[in-house]
């Protein structure tokens, strides 16, 4: 996982690579680097996150180069292992994003041929691989290189010499931004939209050439037209505008996320004519995804039961790969913010060499899951920037619920409620956020700890689950997600003074049996932080602190108990420093299995 | 002038419910908040490098504003923790202002030809509306295109020049501040110690929200300037007169019909047969059930109301779930804010966030808190609380 860019045309290369990288710093953030074409070759990397980098840098000469940020993958963060890589003669520079997994056999088979290595990555094959087929034409020597190694790669090279940019994409994201007298390379849109709205995104196999005042796009061997899109996105979308952090601007964005899911209700109901028809000839359906979003999934297996009747298993993908599940006559939904998450893009391969038809939901237009499903549903929350999902997970929920409202046949008089309280949720997560300050003293309170459980029943299971991570990964506070009911069967024994417990209730069917899971806890000594809708007179009495929310259908409860848990992650991690857009060792889209 | 201070912290409490969870700025006027349209028309004059000094709520303006790039203007903010006042306010912002700029208002509703002269004068100037009741605003005397005193909310009249609260400053102003706390404070002690400050006035638009009924006053003024313009669908037989304005992804159902000026935001579903009058202004996400008459009325984003209800000179604030049958007609009516009585025709008031029960009917005048809930076929009346539980 990580992120690439790369400049060519009439500007100074090295602000803009800066300037591209650093809104790319959440594929990657561990260390960076440029390298620059100027009358020679120079290559500028650390350790580090891209501002430093930036700071330390001597101006580079040159009006076109590339630069990456990287997440460890082969080799520890250092500065050998930084890209770009170069080959022995020092005239041939590569970033990529990716796996080369062939990559020791072609190291040693270099090595024989006596080229010298200087970091453990697997990238560093690329240029030399570009260095022993160069022969004047750096577009032949990639397309030779290409057919050396396996993996998955976006990759950018430019060489001493040549006035161009070869790119090449296989399993990576890879986009081309076009200027008017420059253009530009990236992982993703979002590290171009200073410079230019106007976008083409490659598909795996293509290969590229650029220059400042053209893109020639092949794949295999003959010359294809890709089209360019504009892109809606404001580049205000990825700025922090007045918040501390991004994941606090994230949350706050949340209201207006659920409107706008919403207000495109109409658009959405011809994706619910299509998943109508999948549903039609399936007897069951199949929901995967990974972190956030197989939480996600979990709620989509309530909503779709409840709302569809039709019997619904959701799993994260990572691990769907590793089984044998019988496909016949299932549907096939997949749910992933980037569109680029490995395990569940191969998750759709295997359903789809399975015959199933896969909708994919999505927050990124043109993704390889976009295209690798049949039908796409794309969520409005915008670019999201924090590593931590919050408001990508919000649109997810609103899509299945405005989905599984369209197709449902429930009674009019339910639907009727149902449909009126859909509309109310911006205003109420809003409630839940004018809420922030209660939200923050008890975060203050569950900072001080060094472990928590998460219980919740039912629909809310998954939100005990979804509150758990967001704790762990920005707080570091060790927190796990339980079924109330399960944590009588082991977990009791680590309960006590120090292990507070949040339970998370709704008043539907599993109110009564969440009372006595509290209960339960409470006689074990752990402290319980409760959330429940306002005007319970019940849990106050037995909980030590509880945090109210709206009250709302219990099948929307986990839109409001969401926010209200982000907040609660949030101000315990402020509390305690931690860095909270970029956590330890994460990266936003996992694009390594 | 290149630079606007814009005061945007505070929350003006006369206006509860409606300002109960956002800064005063926020109030939605035809479907914008007052701070966008000051925005707009300092974007609209050129001035592009904006400094908001917040404090109320800032998350709200932080959520909509973001860098300003929507508006085309760069803003900064500077955060006023506790509302002390006017000039307190501006001093947040010292090390961010430049040599000269613009001071306004956040919460005064102005257009682009308020301010088009003013933002060429030299600093050391002040911009004034002629008005017809003083007692509500800061009144001020001039003498030869000179201040010569402000004197705020005075019992007696001297003239109706009234200060817009816009002015030209240079940042000597930070020196006069000290420990006062107004601006108009400030001002005074400079013109006392021999300072000049020179009087402009203006006739464009300057609205002030004091009570929440004034929000019906100012929806009605501007939406007399909106221009027709229909996005989403219109279904067969829908008939619409005047300026109507409706956003994307909005259906108008079949048989409704609609008197502008009105303006109606994205992804609304009304009607069918719904009666749509002058003034009205209707937020996003809003649904319209068949048979409902809505007239002089503000109804906020995220709000449900049923079928067959009658809706007259009222404001409905976001996120409300109304049932059938609910009846707010217009009337004279005495409403009480801050112990003060006052005389209005007017219909109900709801905060946010308020389910109502079908068959409500709404004395007029009614003001009722946010988070509410009204069960079915009650009267309403009178002032109630937040998260009121009427049974």
């Amino acid at each position: 996982m990580c992120g690439i860019v790369g400049y060519i045309g009439d500007k100074l290369a090295q602000p803009v690579l800066f300037n591209c990288l650093a809104r790319l710093e959440y594929r990657g953030y561990d260390s960076c680097g440029i390298a620059l074409k100027g009358s020679r070759l120079r290559v500028y990397k650390d350790v580090g996150g891209v501002k430093e980098l930036e700071r330390t840098a001597p101006l580079l000469e040159g009006t076109a180069g590339i630069g990456h940020n990287r997440w460890a993958t082969h080799g520890e963060p250092s500065q050998a292992n930084a890209h770009p890589h170069c080959d022995c003669s020092g005239n041939i520079a590569v970033v990529h994003n990716g796996i080369i997994s062939n990559f020791q056999q072609l190291r040693q088979q270099l090595t024989a041929e006596g080229h010298r290595f200087a970091s453990q990555t697997d990238t560093e094959v690329i240029p030399h691989l570009i260095e022993k087929y160069y022969q004047g034409n750096l577009e032949a020597a990639v397309i030779m290189v290409l057919g050396d190694i396996k993996g998955s790669y976006a990759i950018i090279a430019l060489v001493v010499g040549e006035d161009k940019l070869v790119v090449a994409r296989k399993g990576s994201p890879l986009i081309i931004g076009l200027g008017d007298r420059d253009n530009l390379v990236a992982s993703d849109v979002t590290a171009v939209l200073d410079y230019t709205d106007r976008v083409i995104y490659l598909e795996d196999g293509d290969i590229g050439v650029i220059t400042a005042n053209s893109v020639r796009v092949t794949n295999g061997g003959t010359e294809v037209s890709r089209q360019e899109s504009r892109v809606r996105w404001m580049v205000e979308d990825a700025q922090k505008g007045g918040y501390e952090h991004f994941m606090l601007k994230e949350i706050h964005e949340q209201p207006r996320v659920i409107r706008d899911t919403l207000i495109g209700w109409g658009s959405l109901a011809e994706s619910a004519v299509d998943l109508a028809a999948m549903c039609r000839e399936a007897e069951s359906m199949v929901m995967l995804a990974c972190g956030t979003s197989y939480h996600a999934a979990l709620i989509g297996k309530h909503i779709v039961e409840e709302l569809i009747g039709i019997r619904v298993r959701a799993e994260p993908a990572s691990e769907f790969n590793y089984c044998h599940p019988v496909l016949a006559k299932t549907a096939a939904m997949v749910i992933t913010q980037s569109g680029e998450t490995a395990d569940t893009l191969k998750a759709t391969q295997k359903l789809k060499a399975a015959g199933c038809k896969v909708l994919a939901i999505t927050n990124v237009m043109g993704s390889s899951a976009s295209r690798l499903a049949d039908y796409t549903v794309y969520t409005r929350a915008g670019p999201e920037i924090g590593v931590a999902a919050t408001k990508s997970f919000m649109a997810q929920l609103m899509v299945l619920y405005c989905l599984m409202l369209s197709s449902t046949d429930a009674k009019a008089s339910r639907l009727a409620d149902l449909m009126a309280g859909v509309r109310q949720l911006p205003e109420k997560a809003q409630q839940v956020l004018n809420n922030e300050s209660r939200i923050e003293e008890y975060a203050h309170h569950l900072s001080g700890y060094d472990n928590a459980f998460f219980i919740g029943r039912g629909v809310n299971f998954p939100i005990a689950l979804e509150g758990a991570l967001k704790l762990k990964e920005i707080s570091y506070i060790h927190a796990e997600g339980y079924a109330a009911g399960e944590l009588k069967h082991g977990p009791f024994a680590l309960l006590r003074k120090e292990t507070p417990v949040i339970a998370i209730l709704a008043h539907d069917n599993t109110y009564e049996a969440m009372l006595s899971n509290i209960k339960e806890v409470k006689a074990r000594q752990s402290p319980v932080i409760a959330l429940v809708e306002e005007g319970d007179k019940t849990v106050g009495k037995l909980a030590d602190y509880v945090i109210t929310v709206p009250q709302v259908a219990p099948l929307f409860s986990p839109v409001v108990n969401t926010v209200a848990l982000q907040l609660l992650a949030y101000y315990a991690a402020r509390e305690r420093g931690c860095p909270i857009d970029t956590p330890r060792n994460l990266a936003k889209s996992v694009t390594v299995e | 002038m290149k630079q606007a201070i814009i005061l945007a912290a505070g929350e003006g409490n006369r206006l509860r419910p409606f300002t109960a969870e956002k800064p005063k700025g926020m109030l939605s006027i035809a479907d914008k908040p007052i701070l966008q349209y000051v925005i707009e028309a300092l974007a609209q004059n050129g001035i592009r490098n904006i400094v908001l000094v917040v404090g109320y709520r800032r998350e709200q303006i932080f959520d909509y504003m973001g860098s300003g790039e929507r508006f085309g203007v760069e803003i900064s903010y500077v955060t006023q923790p506790n509302q002390l006042g006017t000039a307190h306010a501006l001093l947040q912002a010292r090390k961010v202002a430049g040599d000269e700029f613009l001071v306004l208002s956040g919460d005064k509703l102005i257009e682009a030809s308020t301010i088009a002269r003013f933002v060429s004068v030299a600093p050391g100037a002040m911009l004034l509306k002629r008005v017809d009741n003083p007692s509500r605003y800061g009144m001020v005397t001039v003498e030869g295109g000179v201040v010569k005193g402000i004197t705020e909310s005075p019992k007696e009249t001297e003239g109706n020049l009234a200060t817009t609260r816009i002015y030209a400053l240079s940042k000597e102003i930070f020196d006069f501040i000290g420990t006062k706390l107004v601006i108009s404070d400030v001002l005074n002690s400079m013109i006392a110690q021999g300072r000049t400050l020179h009087a402009y006035e203006t006739d464009g638009i300057w609205l002030d929200v004091i009570y929440p009924w004034d929000i019906l006053s100012l929806n009605g003024a501007v939406l007399g300037q909106i221009k027709a313009e229909v996005g989403g669908t219109t279904e067969r037989g829908v008939f619409l007169k005047g300026e109507v304005s409706i956003g994307k992804d909005t259906v108008i159902r079949s048989n409704s019909s609609i008197v502008g000026p009105v303006i109606i935001g994205s992804g609304c579903d009304i009607g069918p047969n719904v009666c749509i009058l002058p003034s009205t202004s209707i937020g996003d996400n809003v649904v319209i059930a068949p048979l409902s008459e809505i007239k002089n009325s503000v109804v906020g984003s995220d709000t449900a109301i049923g079928p067959g209800s009658i809706i007259e000179d009222s404001v409905i604030d976001k996120g409300c779930v109304i049932g059938g049958q609910f009846t707010a007609s217009s009337g004279e009516a005495e409403v009480e804010i801050k112990r003060v009585r006052y005389t209005v025709k007017v219909g109900a008031m709801l905060g946010s966030g308020c389910n109502l029960g079908s068959g409500v009917v709404a004395q007029p005048g009614v003001v009722v808190g946010n988070y509410s809930q009204v069960l079915a076929l009650k009267l309403i009346a009178g002032r109630l609380p937040d998260g009121s539980l009427v049974v």
